[in-house]
């Protein structure tokens, strides 16, 4: 690639911002879906923010009068009007429990959890890929077996139960890395990863089987392909034709599925921050939930919604970096 | 001169579930410099196997070699068995000292690297070239496979190259190496390609060869570019040498009956000349079916099928609401009749519309306009229903007989499914229908009860024109129907198709890309370009006096199985073939046609 896809990159920022101002758009109206669809479930949802505040057993009156003061009186329309526009500007209210700005709360955990799925997702590919390599390239020999099955049980056992066992092995019994606990960055980014590490670890190993096993399929299929034969004719070496000239068109698939994996992390990262006490996001979504902190909730969906759907953009667009097949338009 | 490859008693085993299959069993042969050896056999001869041997490239198919020698003389003047080589050695021989180039154009180029880079990354690689150096030498060597605006070439991925382009870059690797790798190997590397294009690559194959007194393997099955390519030729079955000898001697004066039998199954162009009706094939051994053919009872001629201004477009969308943009023209004013108990060939290169006009036909895909009449009756008029009926009077055969027949159902069962469909049969007649079926094809009828993979090619395409049959269809659609056979099978299934007309009166719309197999089988010929009929008449007229320039063109490039007449010397450009796509706004003129002999019709210019 190299150069070429140096050149590449700005011959699309020239030719193809129409297709990503495209892009952005439906990306930009599918939120406005998820902000409609969250506040409507949110408001069928019984009690509402003044109860939350002040209690059920708090004075009917002063209810009310919070109420009136909090512009729940107000027509749902008008409403969501207020919320969609404080998102707008920046006034994201504060959070009912832990009585702070939301937009300072998840700036804060959205840093920590950033670390983590950057993290896992790199463990995940860093093994994967090698792995589904390995695999389609002695396949149906005993190398495509160790390989299938070791995936297989990355994906058959579920995530928590890899994070017991890397706390018990890692921490309890070798202590290399920490058991629980989040450090700040700007306080010690050494410390962050040390503590971030064990349970990106144990997702990594739960993201690596798919993808091990889609390397494995689409190298199968790229081996077989009849350039490949040309290549070795030319005389490249095996190395150069399996890492270079079949890697370079098996990836792109990969690097598609990695990008879904993004939203199904979020899930997972719920009940691995809890595990490790990490104060991500996971452990921000679960406190809100288990608080019913309405304000908190809204946003929190909102944020990850947006944050998977430009993962899965940025995707797309280093797809058409990689292949100069995909035509845009 | 000295021989640069002598190959020894070669002996290539593939290892399998099922124990190890024998791929070469025994092949010795020698080239020398300057010289074009072709190795000439049918699928499974073990012809590409050998090829792959001589690169050590079999290893990465499953294959090893167990026995023999292969002596390639190197550069240097000293002898390598490459058998027996080292994978460093075989590193810096292939694509350094050995050329070669495949069958697959349209894959055979890395679709994310450009040109350039899978050009110059070999001769970095072999010669040490830096990268300006060698950008240099690629661009000397698009030049000298003469492909169009070489700069710009160097900086487009393979995707923006036509089939033809394609494997001249595949061409100029093979040869990239100081332009004289001192062996080509070239497995079948014009089968896939369209005929014009065939005979440009042969051209160039044969300029290089003797601008640079290469040694030429050719590999290939087709036996009319044996007879204008080869010096010598070696014919191989079932991984062993048949017989060996000079392509005149091979062509002129076979000894061997295997050898005989495969050159009297390849029809030769011209061979026809003079003749009025279609005659079958010669098979060694089916001397009897021969004879048997009745000479064509003069009928009167009776039109079954007329299509008139038919078209077909197809929408080529884009934008995000995924709306028209453009339109492919299939399919342009295309008009014909077909008689009772005849065959009309329409013949074309790919993407000429004959397989969309022949679906058109059927309403398999919807005309855009145009009228369908077959025995009478407008079948672009019909309901649902109606048409679901009137197909029993019109059935298709296709190429691929193992992709058009289901892998999990026997065969009797999808033979009985046209009958049971239309309801004309069941029970104790059903059974006794689809065994005149088997028989009319010609199959044993043990194999009424075995399922698609067990059976060969051409007996698949049989019970495919049973299944065609067994409704007893007036007119036959063959889109390509013997293009994927051996060419011996070819020839028996073109003899039974030709049975089957006479003795049932069936009418053939034969949609075919080969021009020696349609002269055999065609009353009539339509050639078609661009979605139009440009040229059309009886066989004999159209062949013999080809009037419109691309049917010229399209003649003149067909391999003659005669070594005698060989015609790929010089090099050759044809005119490539325009894009069929058009604006939406786009109004085509009409087809007007000028009559240059007695139905023979002439696109107007």
């Amino acid at each position: 690639m190299r150069a070429l896809c140096g050149a590449r990159v700005l011959s699309l920022g020239v030719l193809h911002m129409a297709y990503v101002l495209n892009r952005l758009l439906s990306v930009i109206l599918t939120l406005f879906l998820i902000t409609l669809v969250t506040f409507a479930v949110t408001n069928i949802l019984p009690g509402d923010v003044a109860m939350m505040i002040m209690g059920t057993q708090s004075n009917p009156e002063a209810l009310a009068g919070l109420r009136q003061s909090l512009g729940l009186n107000d027509p749902l329309l008008v409403q969501y009007g207020h919320w969609v526009g404080g998102m707008v500007t920046g006034d994201w209210g504060t959070s009912l429990i832990f009585k702070k700005p939301i937009i300072e709360l998840l700036g804060q955990k959205a840093l920590a959890s950033a670390i983590i799925v950057i993290m896992s997702m790199t463990i995940a590919l860093a093994l994967a890929v090698p792995l589904g390599v390995w695999a389609a390239v002695h396949r149906d020999k005993w190398q495509d077996t160790v390989s299938s099955s070791s995936a297989l049980m990355g994906v058959s056992l579920p995530d928590f139960f890899w994070g017991i066992l890397m706390i018990l092995v890692f921490a309890r019994w070798l202590g290399w890395f920490p058991s629980s606990g989040f450090v700040d960055p700007s306080v010690d980014f050494w410390a962050t990863l040390r503590h971030a590490f064990l349970p990106s670890f144990a997702l990594g190993l739960g993201l690596m089987a798919h993808l091990t096993r889609m390397t494995r399929s689409t190298m199968t299929g790229i081996l077989s392909q009849e350039f490949i034969r040309v290549a070795r004719a030319k005389g490249l070496a095996e190395r150069t034709v399996i890492w270079r000239y079949a890697l370079a068109n098996a990836i792109g698939p990969v690097i598609t599925i990695a990008g879904l994996q993004i939203g199904y992390l979020f899930g997972s990262i719920i009940v691995m921050e809890s595990l490790f006490g990490y104060t991500g996001m996971g452990w921000l979504t679960y406190q809100a939930l288990l608080n019913r902190d309405l304000p908190l909730i809204q946003y929190t969906v909102v944020f990850i919604a947006a944050v998977v759907m430009l993962t899965n953009l940025a995707v797309d667009l280093l797809y058409v970096v990689i292949d100069p097949r995909i035509r845009l338009g | 001169m000295k021989d640069i490859v002598t190959v020894d008693h070669l002996r290539v085993e593939f290892s399998t579930d099922d124990g190890p299959v024998i791929g070469v069993k025994d092949v010795s042969f020698a080239i020398a410099p300057g010289e074009t050896l072709c190795v000439v056999g049918e699928s499974g001869s073990g012809k590409s196997v050998t090829s792959l041997s001589l690169m050590r490239l079999v290893e990465f198919g499953g294959g090893t070699i167990t026995n023999g020698a292969l002596n390639f003389v190197r550069m240097d003047g000293t002898t390598l068995d490459v058998a027996a080589a080292s994978p460093q050695v075989m590193g810096a021989v292939r694509g350094n000292e050995i050329g070669m180039i495949f069958q697959e154009p349209m894959t055979a180029l890395n679709p994310v690297f450009t040109i350039e880079r899978q050009l110059t990354d070999g001769l970095m690689l072999h010669k040490g070239l830096s990268q300006e150096a060698a950008t240099a030498r690629a661009l000397d060597l698009l030049k000298s496979v003469r492909i169009p605006e070489p700069e710009r070439r160097l900086k487009q991925y393979p995707h923006e190259l036509s089939g033809g382009m394609r494997q001249r870059v595949v061409i100029a690797i093979a040869i990239a190496m100081a332009c004289e790798p001192k062996l080509l190997i070239a497995d079948e590397p014009t089968t896939a390609l369209d005929v014009t294009i065939q005979a440009e690559i042969l051209a160039l194959i044969n300029r290089l060869k003797r601008e640079n007194g290469m040694a030429v393997l050719f590999i290939t099955h087709d036996m009319a570019v044996v007879a204008q390519m080869a010096d010598r030729v070696v014919v191989m079955r079932h991984g062993s040498i048949v017989e060996t000898g000079t392509v005149q001697q091979i062509f002129e004066n076979p000894q061997e009956d295997y050898t005989k039998a495969l050159l009297a199954a390849v029809p030769k162009l011209g061979e026809m000349k003079g003749k009025a009706a279609p005659e079958r094939m010669r098979l060694i051994g089916d001397e009897a079916a021969r004879a048997a053919q009745t000479a064509p009872k003069p009928r009167k001629p009776q039109v079954l099928l007329q299509v008139k201004n038919l078209t077909t477009r197809f929408p080529v969308k884009g934008g995000i609401l995924r709306r028209t943009v453009a339109q492919v023209h299939a399919v342009e004013d295309v008009s014909f009749t077909l008689n009772v108990g005849e065959t009309l060939a329409l013949v074309g290169e790919s993407g000429c519309g004959k397989s969309s006009c022949g679906r058109s036909i059927l309403r398999l895909i919807e005309p855009t306009s145009g009228e369908v009449w077959i025995g009478g009756r407008d079948i672009g008029a019909l309901n649902r229903q109606d048409l679901r009926r009137a197909r029993a009077d019109m059935q298709m055969v296709f190429q691929d007989p193992f992709a058009s027949l289901n892998p999990y159902r026997r065969l009797k069962d999808q033979v009985a499914e046209p009958i049971q469909n239309f309801g004309l049969a069941s029970g104790a007649e059903l059974r006794d229908w689809v065994l005149q079926l088997f028989d009319r094809v010609r199959l044993p009828r043990e194999f009424m009860n075995r399922f698609p993979h067990e059976l060969s090619g051409g007996q698949r395409q049989r019970v495919a024109i049973a299944r065609a049959l067994a409704v007893n269809p007036k007119l036959i659609v063959a889109d390509e129907a013997v293009s994927a056979l051996d060419v011996s099978v070819q020839a028996q299934v073109l003899n039974l198709m030709m049975e089957l007309q006479e003795d049932l009166g069936l009418s053939y719309l034969f949609i075919s890309h080969d021009m020696a197999v349609v002269e055999r089988v065609a009353h009539h010929v339509g050639v078609m370009y661009l979605g139009r009929i440009v040229e059309i008449g009886p066989r004999g007229s159209v062949f013999d006096n080809p009037s419109h320039p691309y049917t010229k063109s399209l003649l003149s490039a067909v391999p003659i199985a005669d070594p005698s007449k060989r015609r790929f010397a010089e090099d050759l450009a044809f005119k490539p073939i325009s894009s069929p796509i058009f604006p939406l706004d786009h109004r085509p003129a009409l087809s007007v046609y000028t009559e240059v002999a007695p139905g023979h019709h002439v696109l107007q210019a």
